[in-house]
């Protein structure tokens, strides 16, 4: 424990250890806010006058405006806002809701629209997956609003996943056992959770920075020959040097994440925490969660991520004669995610997005994209979703590279 | 107690490094002397346990050092030639940091590190960050931490580099007190440094062990083979091309005391002079003598 706390000591005294955690939690915040310059609608003021609406005062008159929608999304309240939205569209003589006069949306429209999401895409055609207008749809078909939600699923896996009936029949029993009605309260949009993102990737790399040369700054200087000839130098050094920046990581992280979600919490406001995934991604996302447990899940695999990451960056610093070395090495797999991704499509390039450490915070490929999407890896004749296998990398990771990082250190053959 | 480098061999690739390398090491300062790229520091590695050697084994007490471990590293103190620390730490917070990899409990490091700095001259600056002190106060932390656990086997590689020559005779001193009933293993190619506290030397060259024994045993073998001859100002560049020039001193008289290695005496009033360590050193690397020799004024 005295090494342990020594080690602390040694990696916090650091500047580049103070600075990055600093710049990390100010990048925190400053990306919880920037969600909120992008809202923007169009008001009208108490005259009755047309105004436009940025930032908090935007998300201040929707919610005011969409008050009436929060609450449960049971089959009735769905049909009668298709109603009302048909009837609007029939009055004007349009087709679509951006042909309607300037104030109609934001008068008829906007207060309803939080029960329109996903209509359409429910009642996609099975076998193009094209999705209909709203006005095609006919009313009486939303009293089974679930049920076509169900058979949407069937239809949408047997086009993602044609090979594996595991998949379709997994994915099937996922969304079977997701609580319905969902619910609904207007205010957060996907912009948070994609900023969310981007916050885990780069505090990410701030700790990846940090962790690279712990072990390979004392190869470069010589420090290392010094502390390796030491009772405790090999071993329980590594173990302390490994322990003690998964703590300051896993802790930075934390602190960041918590920031990032109290401070994007406290602007969009706390009630919009209990709406279903469903209303916000995908209407047949497999995950049975609210958007607040959403931003929970998706921190606590992002600092799972992280502590992989940071562990498989000490084991390439334990390899690495240099610092640039390894902070090149370190820093290219954090960006591997990402080009994996881009490059190598189908079931190859899933299991490797899978099974990087970085990929729960990578920016394409990252936990959350994972969450609302449909991909399965096929294991034999198991059909694993792809957030389980990327939780389940990274809790297998850790200890995996932080060992081999240890037992890097004190064999010494760099 | 006794440290044993049984047939030891390094080779890095096609680079025989060192070379079936054979050495008791009793209680005592040891001087490993040898010219640059000999392959001291090699074996030095070897012997602290950071490189493992190709062949051989380096055994303490009958035990090869690769089963002791941390038992041998519990004993072991060891000062690098070139090392660096971390940058984050303060001379004090540096020692607290290796005497805890050297397990000493916290009040007893307290105690022990307050003595060391004292005795290297460095109280004065233990708050300071070592990444601000000069080479010599650095070398002379480098000196403290390997003495911290008071090592029954202490290895210096180059320990005088940097240091001022007070500094160097305080270092002198503090291991001469030191090295009662311990093996003390200096390298160095700065013969002053070993020639009066070392009881025994082992000459080294490309590899291999050359020689070994006390300073008088060693120095035995170039008697009769140091010379001292007086030559006037213009006629020493001369005499450096004929002859093995250990040394050149101008004298009160403008002339030049010439010290110079060789079987026979190569001038007529040639005498020849008690020998040293450094003639001998001289004697076996010859290619080192343009480097060393310097030209000394006679103070007054």
């Amino acid at each position: 424990m005295r090494i342990l706390g020594l080690e602390l000591k040694r990696v916090w005294l650091a500047r580049r250890t103070w600075i990055l955690l600093v710049l990390a939690l100010l990048l925190s915040v400053l990306l919880a806010y920037l969600p909120v310059t992008y809202c923007y609608s169009n008001g009208t003021d108490e005259a009755g006058n047309p105004v436009n609406l940025t930032g908090l005062a935007s998300i201040a008159y929707e919610k005011e405006r969409q008050a009436s929608a929060a609450g449960l999304v049971t089959p009735g309240r769905v049909r009668e806002a298709v109603e009302t939205y048909q009837d609007c569209l029939r009055a004007y003589g349009v087709t679509e809701s951006y042909d309607l006069p300037e104030g109609v949306y934001e008068r008829e429209i906007l207060p309803i629209a939080p029960l329109l999401h996903g209509v359409k895409e429910a009642f996609a055609d099975p076998d193009t997956g094209m999705a209909p207008a709203l006005m095609e749809i006919e009313p009486a078909m939303l009293e089974d609003y679930y049920a076509t939600c169900e058979e949407r699923i069937v239809s949408l896996m047997a086009m993602e996943c044609p090979d594996s009936l595991q998949a379709q029949h997994k994915a099937v029993e996922m969304y079977d056992r997701v609580g319905k009605p969902f619910t609904v309260y207007p205010g957060m949009n996907s912009t948070v959770m994609d900023y969310q993102n981007i916050m885990g990737f780069l505090v990410l790399l701030c700790c990846v920075v940090m962790a690279a040369p712990v072990f390979s700054a004392d190869y470069q200087s010589g420090a290392d020959d010094i502390l390796r000839c030491t009772r405790h130098g090999r071993m329980r050094l590594g173990a302390a040097r490994v322990g003690a920046v998964l703590l300051i990581s896993g802790t930075g992280f934390g602190i960041c994440a918590m920031a990032y979600i109290l401070a994007a919490d406290s602007l969009f406001g706390w009630d919009c925490l209990g709406t279903s995934i469903q209303m916000t991604y995908s209407i047949v996302t497999l995950a049975d969660i609210t958007i607040g447990e959403l931003q929970w899940i998706f921190a606590a695999a992002g600092l799972l991520s992280v502590l992989a990451s940071v562990s498989f960056t000490l084991f390439l610093s334990a390899r690495c004669k240099s610092m640039v070395m390894s902070l090149a090495a370190a820093l290219g797999f954090c960006m591997a995610p990402v080009v994996v991704c881009m490059a190598i499509p189908g079931a190859a390039g899933a299991w490797i997005c899978s099974i990087l450490p970085a990929s729960g915070t990578s920016i394409q490929a990252s936990f959350l994209y994972a969450l609302t999407d449909f991909v399965f890896l096929q294991v034999g004749e198991w059909a694993v979703w792809t957030p389980v296998a990327m939780v389940g990398a990274c809790i297998l990771e850790i200890p995996l590279f932080s060992f081999l990082a240890v037992r890097s250190y004190a064999r010494g053959k760099v | 107690m006794e440290l044993l480098l049984d047939h030891v061999s390094k080779s890095f690739k096609d680079k025989h490094a060192v070379e079936d390398f054979c050495l008791e090491l009793t209680p005592g300062v040891w001087g490993l002397l040898g010219a640059n790229g000999a392959g001291k520091t090699t074996l030095m590695r070897m012997i602290a346990g950071i490189l493992h050697p190709t062949a051989g084994e380096v055994v303490y007490d009958g035990v090869p050092i690769r089963k002791l471990r941390e038992r041998y590293r519990n004993i072991f103190g060891y000062l690098p030639q070139d090392f660096g620390f971390p940058r984050e730490f303060s001379v004090k917070e540096y020692l607290m940091y290796v005497a805890a990899l050297k397990g000493i409990p916290g009040q007893q490091a307290r105690q022990r590190i307050r003595e060391l700095l004292e005795q290297v001259s460095l109280s004065g600056v233990s708050h300071k960050k070592i990444t601000r002190l000069s080479g010599g106060m650095r070398r002379r932390v480098g000196i403290a931490q390997a003495l911290l656990n008071d090592p029954e086997v202490l290895i210096l590689d180059e320990p005088t580099g940097g240091l001022d020559p007070g500094e160097r005779v305080r270092f002198r001193n503090l291991l001469s007190e030191f090295a009662q009933d311990r093996i003390v293993l200096i390298s160095t190619h700065i013969v002053s440094d070993v020639e009066y506290i070392a009881t025994c030397h082992a000459m080294m060259g490309n590899g291999k062990l050359l020689a070994t024994g006390t300073t008088e045993e060693l120095v035995s073998q170039v008697e009769g083979r140091v010379w001292n001859c007086m030559a006037t100002a213009d006629r020493v560049a001369e005499y450096e091309n004929r002859l093995q020039v250990i040394s050149l001193r101008n004298e009160p008289d403008g002339r030049v005391s010439i010290r110079y290695l060789a079987d026979n005496p190569c001038t007529g009033d040639s005498v020849t002079v008690m020998p040293r360590l450094e003639d001998l050193y001289l004697w076996m690397f010859p290619q080192n003598m343009a480097g060393e020799i310097g030209r000394e004024e006679v103070s007054a």
